[in-house]
């Protein structure tokens, strides 16, 4: 077998694998369905690595290849997909366990699919497959229902936009709200329910990123002022939302989209590597872990972290672009992160207490979180550190 | 733009007034506006699925009972906005399209309307499908046939689950429940 066939036949596999898993886990006795999950999610893992690493050349791989962001992006789901089954129990409905790998498979295949329209068709099987499964049990129609109102509602948009000509102000505000609701991010949709919903959710607002960057051509500037002012006024909205938020849980739950809006307005201004850091903090400290005091400090981009050196790149850009939106960008996160901060900390900070933060705050206790600690700190160096070397 | 299309982009104002009890007539309209404007093949398909999404639902609404959620005060808002919406589209599609009047984007801001002020189950789905509708419409006119494919699954996944929400949510009719009991007794 040629080189150029192994790459393609790797590239195949790791869209294949993710529903490979959803098979395997489905049918592994409940007591043993948790390792088989990790061990399928860890192996996709490594294939998605694997496939960044070793691109699709040559005339086999005509359709395989794609950009080198899109390709690390689909690393950073099969990251989240590891660190989602990690952290999670024993389910012990089949189906349930089936819907974070097929969720991320679908997602993967969304975005790379030759066209986006096919890409929002794929993600709506996503959907389907999801909000069937969340139905369900008892009880919980209508909170499935909800999800997958929501999910319908920006993926129907986002399809109204592609219908319009290219470039045109309406199809790039159309686009963009979208592709905003499919996020969703916290102004403009309802807060999305924690627990199960975060294993539709994570992968399905990652592929929603990962297609915007794909539709900035198509958008125009339209599409990029809105994405930017989506984001801008979410950064807000989280660093200014009234003091409601008096416990340290529902202060981190308020930060769950602050990378997706960040994600965003990254993908406005066209700093497509930061979006893809900020990404990799969604993708691996979002979702249901945002009750974590480790999770929540990432998301808020505290340093260290992928997120913190994406908010970084991204503010640097955003000067270039328009230096008020800049100043009011970082005026926003740092307003953010103040909120952010614990209270303990705080006031050790400006030296009036005597509680101190502790190792546990910065070290997360179980696996899951310290896969995904040592990830984000990880992706925070690997990621510049290939831009520099050239390669994104 | 053809006269069906208009009619359209009203009914769908109708639905967000009135719920489920206009979609099956924008659908028929939808689907004379498809037949109107666009290619054979694509036009043919978009007016069986436009039709599939406006006449399921009250098919398989019949056999549950009203949804008796309760609405707000301001019943005559989202009419408003959902009007307001449409003109402002209407404005910026004749300027950036030279003209064209974008009636499957209004169809799509009235469902828009309908899913986000409207507390009912069943009115939201009607409002989803309005969206559908108006994707397809949108999509045919355009001659899109990837983003007209993506729009009818999107449109059956939502006739799809929201018929299976409607099963676990809405009480069955009486008419319904003695149907099955004869049947089961035979």
């Amino acid at each position: 077998m040629r080189f150029e066939d192994f790459t393609v036949l790797l590239a195949a596999l790791a869209f294949v694998w993710p529903f490979l898993g959803a098979v395997g886990v489905c049918l592994a006795p409940t007591e043993r369905s948790r390792d088989v999950a990790l061990w399928m999610a860890g192996l996709g893992c490594a294939l998605a690595v694997a496939v960044f690493v070793f691109l699709a050349t040559g005339g086999v791989s005509a359709g395989w290849e794609d950009d080198p962001v899109q390709r690390a992006g689909r690393v950073m789901l099969a990251l989240g997909l590891w660190v989602t089954v990690l952290e999670h129990g024993i389910f012990r409905e089949r189906l349930l366990r089936s819907v974070p790998h097929v969720s991320t498979a679908l997602a993967g295949l969304g975005c790379v699919a030759s066209e986006a329209a096919i890409g929002l068709g794929i993600l709506f099987l996503a959907l389907a497959w999801g909000v069937f499964v969340f139905m369900r049990p008892a009880g919980q129609a209508l909170a499935g229902w909800q999800i997958g109102r929501t999910g319908a509602v920006g993926l129907l948009l986002a399809l109204a936009g592609l219908t319009l000509p290219a470039h045109g102000l309406t199809t790039g505000l159309v686009l963009a709200c979208g592709l905003v609701i499919m996020t969703g991010l916290t102004p403009f949709c309802a807060p999305a329910r924690e627990g199960q919903g975060a294993l539709l959710l994570v992968p399905f607002s990652g592929a929603a990123l990962l297609l915007a960057m794909r539709l900035r051509a198509y958008g125009g500037v339209g599409f990029d002022m809105a994405l930017v002012a989506a984001g801008l006024v979410s950064v807000w909205t989280t660093a200014c939302l009234p003091a409601t938020a008096r416990t340290a849980e529902d202060r981190a739950r308020v930060f769950r989209v602050f990378p997706v809006a960040l994600a965003l307005m990254a993908v406005g201004v066209g700093a497509d590597v930061a979006a893809l850091l900020l990404l990799c903090g969604w993708c691996v400290a979002g979702g249901s872990r945002v009750g974590q005091g480790w999770a929540a400090r990432a998301l808020a981009c505290f340093p260290p972290g992928a997120p913190f050196v994406g908010c970084l790149l991204m503010l640097s850009v955003l000067v270039d672009w328009s230096w008020e939106l800049a100043l009011l960008a970082v005026a926003g996160v740092l307003l953010g992160i103040a909120r952010a901060w614990p209270d303990a900390s705080a006031r050790t900070v400006f030296g009036t207490g005597e509680q101190t933060m502790g190792f546990r705050d910065l070290w997360p206790e179980d696996r899951a979180g310290r896969l995904a600690f040592v990830t984000l700190a990880g992706m925070g160096f690997l990621v510049p550190l290939a831009m520099m070397l050239g390669a994104f | 733009m053809t006269l069906a299309a208009v009619l359209a982009a009203l009914l769908a104002l109708g639905v967000v007034a009135r719920g489920m009890g206009f979609l099956p007539v924008l659908g028929l309209v939808d689907a004379v506006a498809m037949l109107a404007s666009g290619t054979p093949p694509l036009t043919q398909s978009g007016a069986g699925v436009a039709l599939l999404l406006g006449i399921a639902p009250g098919l398989v609404l019949s056999r549950y009972q009203a949804d008796a959620t309760p609405e707000g005060q301001q019943a005559a808002l989202p009419s408003f906005l959902a009007l307001a919406l449409m003109v402002l589209l209407l404005l910026a599609g004749s300027r950036v399209q030279g003209g064209q009047f974008p009636a499957g984007l209004c169809i799509v801001a009235a469902g828009l309307v309908s899913v986000a002020c409207r507390r009912g189950m069943v009115w939201q789905w009607a409002g989803l499908l309005t969206c559908a509708q108006g994707v397809l419409l949108s999509a045919v006119m355009a001659g899109q046939v990837m983003a007209f494919g993506a729009g009818a699954l999107g449109g059956l996944v939502v006739l799809v689950l929201g018929a299976l929400c409607a099963q676990r949510v809405l009480p069955r009719r009486a008419r319904a429940l003695k149907g099955e009991k004869r049947r089961n007794e035979v």
